[in-house]
């Protein structure tokens, strides 16, 4: 009873802009990324460019009611719209509970919309793998603004910034003091801050951001702005979106949206053959059994063992690559 | 999983969710939404199952509006639904025939759940 979908059918209906075709590519992208390539050659003739908004901040700041009230304003402003939401994978079940989706209810059912909620699947940096790949197909999909919503962040978990023209800080009163905002990592990355929650306060830390940003040297010319929104309310969300419009301006209007987009390029292909090359080599080096026995013999023997064993693993293979015309 | 209608009864939903987390499973919690809502997440999100956890007493009428809905839109093959809450035991055949693959009334183990998922979902 259950319908198979084959490649070619959803592509057609992609083109015609069916919501389910492009939930089925995305289903199809996250789990088996080798079709990628069979997918995305059929879009060859599509030129349309979205402009990519990334959202991130830690768990419980408001990202996703943020999104939210962001894409309402941008729907109701004629734009077409796409989210990504991330949260967090289990590493001892390998499941996923994902309460974005949850915040944004009152924006579903436009029609510009279309809004999908992705598990990071052990993926390191606050985003999935399969970011970068549906970002690709909301582009031909025609959006005109993609907004990726991070799981909830730490201080060094900051991918995003390789894959969106304008990234967006999203911070809560009692966040920290000046000192929290000179660290390197996630405080640094901000096109735009956001202090959201602010029916709670939030003023002190507003203005460590911007002393924070004020003793900064910005190469770019553009010095980051502040907002507060009380996302809940929508309170401040229009000021937020001026400045997401302004960054916009700002990166076109200089070279940097060049740079932008090739740093993504940059960090896809990195990624595609990072993840190849570690499945094909560590296949053939090392499996599961060798770890055990390392670890069996630095825990029953000496600990300061494990470094010889590795050292020793590397002295016996010698790493050629062949290209596949030199087999013959 | 999902809250049609507006009974305020979130830890039924809350517990079952966590449990198919626990099992591995990604599971996307939409809270309250109405019957388009409902159906439209569960065309963006792609999902195979759609879990309804209904305290009002109006299991029958939202259940067999979710399964009108998703037969209109063309992806009612794909998805299973599964229906929760205070269910009374009479009513479950009567949600069988319109479609639902299983009920769970009060004192339902989240392992059958689970259990019931893994042998019907089809990955």
């Amino acid at each position: 009873m259950t319908i198979k979908y084959d490649i070619e059918s959803l592509i057609t209906r992609f083109k015609q802009k069916d919501k389910i075709a492009l939930a089925k590519l995305i289903t199809i992208l996250e789990n088996e990324p080798d079709k990628a390539s069979e997918i995305f050659k059929h879009f060859e003739d599509i030129k349309n460019d979205s402009y990519i908004v990334g959202i991130t901040g830690s768990p419980g700041v408001g990202k996703s009611t943020l999104t939210g009230a962001i894409s309402q304003k941008l729907l109701d402003d004629g734009k077409k719209v796409g989210i990504i939401s991330v949260d967090p994978t289990s590493p001892f079940s390998g499941g996923s509970f994902l309460g974005d989706r949850v915040r944004m209810t009152n924006i579903t059912l436009h029609p510009n919309l279309f809004m999908r909620s992705l598990a990071s699947r052990g993926y390191k940096g606050g985003i999935s793998r399969a970011v970068f790949d549906i970002s690709m197909l909301y582009e031909a999909f025609g959006m005109d603004l993609i907004l990726i919503e991070t799981v909830g962040v730490g201080q060094s978990e900051f991918d995003i910034y390789n894959l969106a023209y304008t990234i967006v800080v999203v911070l809560v009163p009692g966040y920290g003091d000046a000192i929290q905002m000179q660290k390197a990592g996630i405080i640094e990355i901000g096109d735009i801050y956001d202090v959201n929650k602010k029916d709670l306060g939030g003023e002190d830390i507003a203005v460590h951001i911007e002393m924070m940003l004020d003793d900064t040297t910005f190469q770019s010319g553009w010095r980051p702005p502040v907002s507060m929104t009380d996302a809940i309310t929508g309170e401040g969300v229009d000021d937020l979106i001026q400045n997401i419009w302004d960054h916009k301006e700002h990166v076109e209007m200089s070279e940097y949206i060049y740079e932008a987009k090739k740093n993504r390029f940059r960090y896809k292909i990195k990624e595609l053959v990072y993840s190849k090359i570690e499945e094909l080599i560590l296949k053939s080096f090392i499996n599961e059994e060798e770890i055990n026995n390392i670890i069996e013999n630095a825990l029953n023997n000496c600990k300061f063992k494990i470094y010889q064993s590795i050292h020793d693993k590397f002295e016996e293979v010698d790493f050629e690559i062949k290209k596949k015309k030199d087999r013959t | 999983m999902s809250k049609p209608g507006i009974d305020g009864h979130w830890r039924g939903g809350i517990v079952v969710s966590r449990a198919i987390r626990d099992a591995g499973m990604e599971l996307i919690f939409g809270g309250f939404q109405n019957i388009q809502q409902i159906v439209e997440a569960a065309i963006q999100e792609d999902v195979d199952v759609i879990g309804l956890s209904i305290h009002s007493g109006a299991h029958f009428a939202y259940t067999k509006q979710v399964i009108d809905l998703l037969k209109e839109k063309g992806v009612l093959d794909n998805i299973m639904i599964l229906v929760g809450g205070v269910i009374p035991a009479k009513d479950f055949d009567k949600l069988r025939k319109i479609g639902v693959a299983n009920v769970y009334g009060p004192g339902s183990m989240t392992s059958d759940i689970v259990d019931f998922i893994k042998a019907n979902v089809k990955k």
